[in-house]
């Protein structure tokens, strides 16, 4: 589904991305973990198309298709989708009117009916339910004033409205309560499916247990270090990330 | 810069007008202190960036009574509450005051005249702006709103000022708001009209201890029109005076709200312009934190497009003795071309020192952040860009309390910001 090879990336002349090789299934579960300042969030806006980024070098194909053809905007409704570690406020606009029009826009993209408001107030109410999400939600301008966690609540519903191939979550779980982790990473399985894939970027294991990757990878300096199962989290955990890049070090030394 | 005799026939030829019998005092003191002045002029500095030369080609014609359709301008809530005034005149046949509640009055000045004694009282001290003073000696007829002591209004209260110019004029809105102890009301005031002419109005507010007033301010005229109003509250201790001016329409338009705010008294002053074409339009407020414990909030925002330009003053005093005072002010402004311009400042005076005070102001154009979140959902850029402008605006809008009045206005920001083609956001 997603294919990266030796992806390099920058920010205001800064390289950030230093060859970053990835190679992701439909029906699989990948987690990026890493330390901070890594890369982690800058590959999820590299791929989602992040102006400010500048793609150096390498390539992505999703779908077989050269992502970089393709603007911001048509990769979302090509069915990449990032949960955003730092969701946007944007005033004025409701919720539910924002959600309606970003789910016609996707079905019109698709040939798929549009649904007027009423219908559409049918639906949302199934998604919402999903997410936990209170229904006054729905009429707050969109994520202004969310808590922290209400505004990954609200990632995860706009997530469930649009149905991506391809979801990248960043941070998810960071500033999420107990409850709210479960129940937003419940709702996450649910739309797993066989032919749909999932790129979740943590620092902790938690969320592991509830969304259970196969494959676990370390970005540290822009580079994945190493790749190996779920167990990896766990250990990571335990032994912090020093190990690694002194393996990656050595490694590269031999 | 421009020379002091532009538009002295526009100040002769209204004077020149018969004085109205009513308030004849008033009226006398307002043409004394008119005597030898002339229209403000860009070497003013309280008028740098709003030129008035284009009102000297104006001409006055007299403002006649005229009949108009007023169906387009009804709102649900309020058939059965509103006063309408056509050209500064009462339109008895257009108002409509079958569901004003049981002792609210709400009245033309022309049938109250006995309940107006606070009339040209409110801002006594406060400077006295030329346009004020011209409506004080001319003005025809006016509304009068008084809400006895510890009522609330249940229903909001309509007040429509239309101007049908058939020719150029000049006409003279008023209105005098009295909130007793306690009272609470919310009232919608809307000016629309059609053809070229220049609407001074002055609107005088009281509002008495403990008492609460929203005050919803609609300006729609015509686009070769001038409004440039005047707006005095006093707001006694614990009394509260919330507006949100909302400026669409005018070639040319200015509002000065002056607020005077007493012991724990607070005060919201929201507005939003939305400006194209040639469009000017200058608010100039000033917030008096005369005694402690006051609050003020304002936020001011304006979208300037075309070769439009907005321009925003924004002064806060804040007396010796008016420890605890809470002053909030924002001035964000959307440019969305080239040509576009505003003018912004802030102008703090903070004579006590245990105060919170705060001040910013912005000028640019959409925040790229937004933009891309956005597109991520799948919105192309243009898109995109509509809808952030859209919510620009409409987040003034949110908190109207009057639910037909907030859809016709999102509709009409909808279809300035070009977010009518996303389906109904309303
Ligand atoms: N606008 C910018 N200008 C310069 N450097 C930037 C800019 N934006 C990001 N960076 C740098 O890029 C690097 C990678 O940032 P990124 O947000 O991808 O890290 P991360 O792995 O997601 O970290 P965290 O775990 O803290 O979220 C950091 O060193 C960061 O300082
Ligand atoms: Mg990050």
């Amino acid at each position: 589904m997603l294919s990266i090879k030796n992806l390099t990336a920058s920010i205001n002349g800064t390289p950030v991305l230093k060859g970053i090789n990835l190679e992701i299934k439909a029906g699989e579960i990948h987690a990026i973990m890493g330390p901070n300042g890594s890369g982690k969030s800058t590959l999820g806006k590299v791929l989602a198309g992040h102006p400010s980024y500048e793609v150096t070098g390498g390539e992505v194909l999703f779908e077989g298709k050269n992502l970089f053809d393709l603007e911001p905007d048509a990769r979302a409704r090509a069915g990449i989708f990032m949960g955003f570690q730092h969701p946007i406020e944007v005033p004025g606009v409701s919720n539910a009117s924002f959600l309606r029009l970003a789910y016609n826009k996707k079905a019109e993209a698709e040939g798929r009916e549009e649904l007027d408001p009423l219908e559409f107030d049918d639906f949302i109410h199934e998604k919402i339910k999903l997410v936990a999400m209170k229904e006054e939600f729905l009429d707050r301008s969109l994520n202004e004033g969310f808590s922290g966690g209400e505004k990954k609540r609200n990632e995860i519903l706009q997530m469930a409205v649009l149905e991506p191939k391809l979801a990248i979550l960043d941070e998810l779980d960071s500033g999420l309560d107990i409850d709210a982790l479960r129940v937003l990473g419940e709702a996450v399985n649910n739309l797993q499916q066989p032919d749909r894939a999932l790129l979740i970027i943590t620092h902790f294991p938690r969320i592991l247990e509830t969304i259970q990757p196969q494959f676990v990878h370390v970005l540290s300096g822009g580079r994945i270090l190493k790749s190996a199962g779920k167990e990896l989290a766990l250990e990571l955990e335990d032994r912090g990330y020093d190990w690694v890049l002194e393996e990656a070090a050595a490694g590269g030394a031999r | 810069m421009t020379s002091a005799v532009v538009g002295s026939n526009l100040l002769g030829d209204l004077l020149s007008r018969p004085r109205p019998a009513e308030w004849a005092s008033l009226r006398e003191a307002a043409e004394r202190r008119l005597a030898g002045r002339e229209l403000p002029t860009t070497s003013d500095e309280d008028w740098k960036y709003t030129d008035l030369k284009a009102l000297a080609e104006l001409s006055s014609g007299p403002a006649l009574k005229a009949a108009v359709d007023i169906s387009s301008y009804l709102l649900p809530e309020m058939v059965g509450t509103r006063q309408v005034f056509v050209n500064g005149h009462h339109a008895p046949h257009a108002s409509c005051s079958s569901a004003v509640p049981a002792g609210v009055r709400f009245f033309p000045m022309s049938t109250a005249s006995e309940a107006c004694h606070a009339l040209g009282t409110v801002g006594e001290g406060a400077a006295r702006d030329l346009f004020e003073e011209l409506n004080t000696a001319r003005f025809v007829d006016g509304a009068v709103i008084l809400v006895p002591k510890n009522l609330k209004v249940a229903l909001p209260l309509h007040l429509l000022f239309i101007t049908k110019a058939e020719a150029p004029t000049v006409v003279f809105p008023r209105v005098l708001i009295v909130l007793e102890r306690g009272a609470e009301l919310e009232l919608v005031e809307e000016h629309h009209g059609e053809g070229a002419y220049l609407s001074c109005p002055v609107v005088e507010i009281r509002v008495a201890e403990g008492a609460i007033l929203h005050h919803e301010r609609v300006q729609r005229e015509d686009p070769e029109a001038f409004h440039l109003g005047t707006l005095k509250a006093e707001v006694a201790k614990g009394g509260q005076y919330h507006s949100r001016t909302l400026t669409f329409g005018a070639r040319l338009s200015r509002q000065q709200p002056w607020v005077r705010l007493a012991e724990g008294a607070g005060t919201t002053l929201d507005g939003l312009a939305l400006l194209d074409g040639h469009q000017v339009a200058d608010t100039h407020s000033f917030i008096l934190h005369a005694e402690p414990h006051g609050t003020s909030h304002q936020l001011h925002k304006c979208i300037v497009d075309g070769r439009a330009r907005a321009i925003f003053n924004g002064q806060i005093r804040v007396a010796p003795y008016a420890q605890g005072t809470d002053a909030k002010q924002q001035s964000r402004n959307l440019l969305l071309s080239e040509s576009a311009r505003v003018d912004t400042k802030p102008q703090l005076e903070i004579d006590a020192d245990d105060v919170k005070c705060s001040h910013g102001a912005t000028v640019g154009a959409l925040d790229p952040e937004e933009l891309f979140y956005l597109q991520s959902r799948g919105l192309n850029a243009d898109d995109a860009r509509n809808l952030l402008t859209y919510g620009f605006a409409a987040d003034v809008l949110t908190h109207i309390p009057v639910a037909s009045l907030r859809r016709t206005l999102r509709h009409l920001v909808m279809a300035r910001t070009q977010a009518d083609s996303l389906g109904d956001l309303s």
